[in-house]
């Protein structure tokens, strides 16, 4: 089905957090302010690599309106952060590893005074070499960033014996892909409020995707019970993995602490820039061979990524561009091996589609390589090689079977789209403007969701007949503009009846709501589903009987509605929400908990449940300016169930903008560790000229009978294929293979045919 | 939004002087201290990034009387310096006269930057993307010196502008845009000699970014010229820009192909020389070899577009 309003019909509903966002009327986190605030700043390294000798605060601390400065020596507990592995220091004792590192943190009555008192902050730096190319910081002689060297993690898959596989060739690609290093750009930069309380409680104000994990690391730090810390972190301008990590709130909890003050603290696109994360650059080298009748033989990768100074989800996102670059293929002969590198580079980590950009780019890139040169047509190629429903995964691990590569590789085989690009081969390149040329492409792939095995998945939510009579929906889950709400209120509506009037959702509380886990990895919106069809029957059930009590009628003959409950003959409204909270008896509530499903493998970051799609892209290309454009997409999706059509739609959209920019625009250049694009006048994302084409999205939504995991993840899969898409139509368009994103201009410029050779 | 440190620190003293006199006599009295202002818009972007400091005396010029209109005066039309970019970008004098005018301003920066940056301010900065569109048109500006109005070609004021050190001593005030001769009004020869109904003006302006929309430029190319129904090259003005380069026109390769049959020896030449004479300034975002493959691809192409509604030989 083809996605859209007219397809959708009544179940394209106006977003319930919609008119706050698009009117300004909506309150972020970081709009908060209240009595008596002072405003925090931290101090950052200037050099990308250096011993810190001295770190002198006494200057700064004489300035008037200045309440607090702390340095590593105010630190009550663990001081340093990371979910996976704590190995980045809140503030840095004797070294500095990049130009985001914090030294100090300030907190005054004005954000001059703090300003100033940072200025007044004398530290004595030895300036140490920089580490800033990954494969230089593997060599022996290279500075070591931490004691364990410079490598963050290592990665290796094999099967058979590829070089016999290779011998088996008959045509065989090699080649090295590159991929920059993108800023996720979300509108609301980091920030929050941090209010200690008269009871020696923290409340922390600021936006992540798991509040559970920042108030255990806030909870390490502080060396604070973590019931004594509460994180309220939702309504969020936009994260895509960028505010997974802790960001400012370590500063804002310590200076709370410190002065008994809220404390203010908000980022300026500056200082998000030069302290945030951003996607893993990666270079990923790949041989893949096919026999005389296109199957493959052997593939065979190297990757190498920069997670710069230190690990959040480094190791992980390798994990999961170790699976990606095997992919949705069929190999006699596999050998993968990744490394990921420490390096004086920004910070980076998780991002929207964690690792699966990068490799995917590089998979269909070998794919369309491979059947030009078996001289194959690109799609069936994929067809003769693709994984069958009841093959193991990537990682040869069991997974939830469905027919997606099937469903997904049909579709766009019969799209208008794809079958269009053999008429523009036929087509001379003529007209007025001979030099811009067209070209089509296409790519596939299957993305995991979930945090995969070995990482506890926790899931879980709550419902609650509330005094006032409202359903309270009660999750952890985090609203960053994805359309979670909507999804939450849909479900609500369609599975049990309830009017949109009739909810009340309470997400993002560390005080409120259960451990639903994070709002990462495709995941939230799944196992809101999977909770619902568990709370679904107890829930109703409870409800029903006390209607039924209530209203000394028998249970079978009454039903949830709009508004309360009805006679199942009856569509009249026998006994409103608000009168049955009000009948005595015991709360309804029920809640559940349970894991992300997980492949029963020991292969850590393996995934049990993956989504199929493939994306048809039309571009242009000026040669005169070298400048590629966008004109038609046509994506096709299998995930199971269309929740919300209108968030679905909303997130392959969103993610398609998103790769658009990283296949053509977007990369923090940095020069010797310092970033040199620092604002958003250089660092240049799409705007909505650089997407106008028409972005059409077709929703496979059939799953295999039985199959009882219901929506898949949709959050990230958007942004997957575009990039080797797009690089399969610029090289119908002008017979150039694009091997390093963004795509240059320079590299596809030509001087105009009229000029002749020379 | 991030709370920007620089709205924190004392704001400088904003003068709103109502006529050139009297903002010249302000920037005279503060000297470096002072900086005249119209829309604030490039300057903003200078202070967040550090390029300059916040000064202590800006000085708004956009009280000053008669500056901020439209005019058809003698020698053309004439744009005051505080005409913001959205009037001009909607004004159908200049869209019907100098349409290349009105493409370069439809792709300066964004909506809302255009409501309040100027014409004026885009000259003044000598980088701005309207120039190598006016440059294309021998457009002229008036500048106050202080006692008097001075008329001056853009081109030269330009070359005077950049050459400045400390901040431009001359204070802009509008723009001339001189109507162009209508083919249709020069003197007719008769019978099969008639150029007139055989001659056609062709011009084109482009701005090449680094996105499609609300980008700073790589290079800004114009050119504007007549052609002879045989192709024969009667007038030709070329400039280029972009990013930091100051615009400039390509008088030395206008010289040499004016009176020229437009035919592929010719557009291998204008090609060349184009790489040759071109001097743009390079950044990590684009090389100054890009740079002028674009301008001399842009120019070319325009031509031989020319040329070829005229035959389809070439």
């Amino acid at each position: 089905m083809l996605l859209n309003r007219a397809s959708s019909g009544e179940r394209w509903r106006v977003r319930p957090d919609g008119p706050g966002k698009v009117t300004g009327g909506l309150a972020y986190l970081t709009d908060m302010t209240t009595d008596h605030m002072l405003y925090g700043l931290v101090l950052r390294s200037e050099h990308p690599h250096a011993h810190i000798l001295s770190i002198n605060t006494d200057k700064a601390k004489k300035l008037p309106g200045v309440h607090a400065i702390l340095t590593y020596l105010d630190i009550p507990g663990l001081n340093a952060y990371g979910i996976a592995h704590p190995d980045q220091p809140v503030l840095c004792e004797d070294r500095a590893r990049y130009v985001g590192d914090a030294l100090a943190t300030v907190a005054a009555d004005t954000l001059a005074a703090a300003q100033q008192a940072l200025e007044l902050i004398e530290v004595d730096y030895e300036v140490l070499e920089v580490v800033d190319d990954p494969e230089c910081a593997l060599l022996p002689s290279s500075p070591q960033l931490h004691p364990g060297g410079n490598e963050l993690h290592r990665t290796v898959f094999s099967r058979g014996d590829v070089d016999q596989g290779f011998r088996d060739c008959a045509y065989i690609v090699e080649e090295t892909y590159y991929t920059p290093r993108q800023m996720h750009t979300y509108m609301e930069t980091e920030g929050g409020l941090f209010v200690p309380g008269e009871d020696g409680r923290l409340t922390v104000y600021s936006p992540t995707q798991h509040g559970f994990m920042d108030r255990m690391q806030l909870s390490r730090i502080l060396k604070k019970p973590q019931e004594e810390i509460r994180i309220v972190s939702s309504p969020i301008g936009g994260s895509f993995g960028g505010k997974d990590e802790l960001n400012v709130q370590p500063y804002g909890a310590l200076l709370a602490m410190q002065t008994g003050r809220p404390i203010k603290i908000h980022n300026s696109r500056w200082e998000s820039v030069r302290a945030g994360l951003k996607r893993h650059p990666m270079k990923i080298t790949m041989k893949t061979g096919v026999d005389a009748a296109g199957k493959l033989m052997a593939h065979q990768v190297s990757l190498i990524s920069d997670t710069g100074p230190y690990s959040t989800l480094g190791a992980e996102v390798l994990n999961f561009a170790t699976e990606h670059v095997i992919g949705p293929y069929q190999y006699v002969h596999l050998d993968v091996k990744g490394v990921s590198v420490f390096t004086n580079n920004g910070m980076s980590g998780e991002f929207r589609g964690f690792g699966g950009n990068q490799a995917i780019f590089a998979l269909e890139g070998q794919m369309d390589r491979l059947a030009e040169m078996a001289g194959m047509e690109p799609w069936f190629f994929r067809k003769l090689n693709m994984r069958q429903s009841d093959n193991l995964g990537p990682f040869d691990q069991p997974i939830a079977m469905t027919e997606g590569a099937e469903q997904v590789w049909e579709a766009i085989a019969k799209c208008p789209l794809w079958l269009e690009k053999e008429h523009l081969t036929r087509m001379s390149s003529s007209g007025d403007e001979p030099w811009i040329k067209t070209g089509i492409g296409a790519a596939f792939t299957m993305h995991g969701a979930g945090l995969g095995v070995g990482i506890p998945d926790p899931a879980g939510g709550r419902l609650e007949l509330a005094a006032d009579g409202k359903i309270e929906a009660v999750f952890g889950y985090e609203e960053f503009g994805q359309g979670l709400l909507a999804s939450l209120e849909q479900m609500l509506i369609e599975q049990f009846g309830f009017g949109a009037k009739d909810i009340r959702m309470i997400i993002g509380d560390t005080d409120v709501v259960p451990d639903s886990g994070s709002t990462t990895a495709s995941r939230a919106t799944a196992m809101m589903w999977k909770s619902l069809q568990k709370l679904k029957a107890p829930f109703s059930g409870q409800l029903l009987q006390r209607a039924a009590a209530v209203l000394n009628r028998p249970v079978e003959q009454l039903q949830l509605g709009e508004g309360g409950i009805k006679g199942t003959r009856e569509n009249s409204l026998l006994l409103s929400y608000k009168e049955l909270a009000d009948a005595a008896g015991e709360p309804i509530r029920c809640e559940t908990s349970f894991s992300f499903p997980t492949s029963s493998t020991e292969r850590v970051g393996a995934h049990y449940m993956y989504t199929y799609s493939a994306v048809v892209v039309k571009a242009e290309v000026n040669t005169l300016s070298g400048r590629a454009r966008v004109l038609q997409q046509y994506h096709v999706v299998a995930a199971g169930p269309v929740i919300n059509p209108q968030g679905y739609l909303g997130q392959i959209e969103g993610g398609s903008s998103m790769a658009l920019g990283f296949t053509l625009l977007e990369d923090s250049v940095m020069e010797k560790g310092h970033y040199i694009a620092r604002n958003l006048d250089t660092y240049l994302v799409p705007t909505i000229e650089d997407q106008r084409g028409l972005v059409e999205v077709e929703a496979i939504e059939q799953l295999p009978e039985g199959d009882d995991y219901g929506p898949r993840g949709i959050g990230e899969v958007g942004s997957v294929t575009l990039a080797p898409a797009i690089a399969a139509a610029i090289r119908q368009a002008c017979g150039k293979w694009a091997t390093k994103l963004p795509v240059e201009p320079s590299f596809l410029q030509e001087a105009p045919f009229f000029l002749g050779k020379g | 939004m991030g709370m920007n440190i620089q709205e924190t620190i004392a704001s400088p003293l904003v003068w709103h002087p109502q006529t050139a006199a009297e903002a010249w006599q302000l920037k005279q009295t503060y000297d470096i201290e002072a900086v005249y202002t119209s829309g604030g818009t490039l300057l903003r972007t200078q202070w967040e990034s550090g390029i300059s400091a916040m000064p202590q005396h800006l000085i708004d010029l956009s009280a000053i009387r008669g500056l901020n209109e439209l005019r058809v005066g003698e020698a053309g039309l004439v744009v005051g310096g505080q005409t913001s970019l959205q009037s001009c970008r909607s004004n159908a004098l200049l869209s019907r006269h100098f349409p290349m005018v009105t493409e370069a301003i439809r792709t300066i920066a964004a909506p809302s930057v255009r409501q309040l940056a100027t014409i004026g301010g885009n000259v003044a900065s000598s980088i701005g993307d309207s120039i190598a569109a006016l440059l294309g048109y021998d457009a002229e500006v008036i500048w106050f010196d202080g006692t008097r109005e001075h008329r001056a070609l853009l081109s030269e004021w330009l070359h005077e502008a950049s050459a400045a050190k400390r901040g431009n001593e001359r204070l802009l005030l509008s723009v001339l845009l001189p109507f162009e001769e209508s083919l249709g009004e020069t003197p007719v020869s008769n019978g099969a000699e008639d150029l007139t109904s055989q001659m056609k003006r062709f011009g084109a302006y482009h701005k090449v970014g680094r996105r499609e929309a609300f980008t700073p430029s790589v290079v800004t190319a114009c050119i504007n010229g007549v052609l002879t129904c045989s192709n024969v090259i009667k007038q030709i003005r070329i400039a280029l820009g972009g990013g930091q380069t100051v615009p400039v026109r390509l008088e030395g390769l206008e010289k040499e192909i004016s009176g020229a049959d437009v035919d592929g020896q010719l557009l291998r030449h204008v090609y060349d020389r184009t790489i040759e004479l071109f001097e743009p300034r390079e950044d990590l975002f684009a090389s100054a070899a890009y740079r002028k493959s674009t301008a001399a691809n842009l120019i070319v192409s325009e031509l031989w577009k020319a040329a070829k509604d005229n035959t389809k030989q070439l």
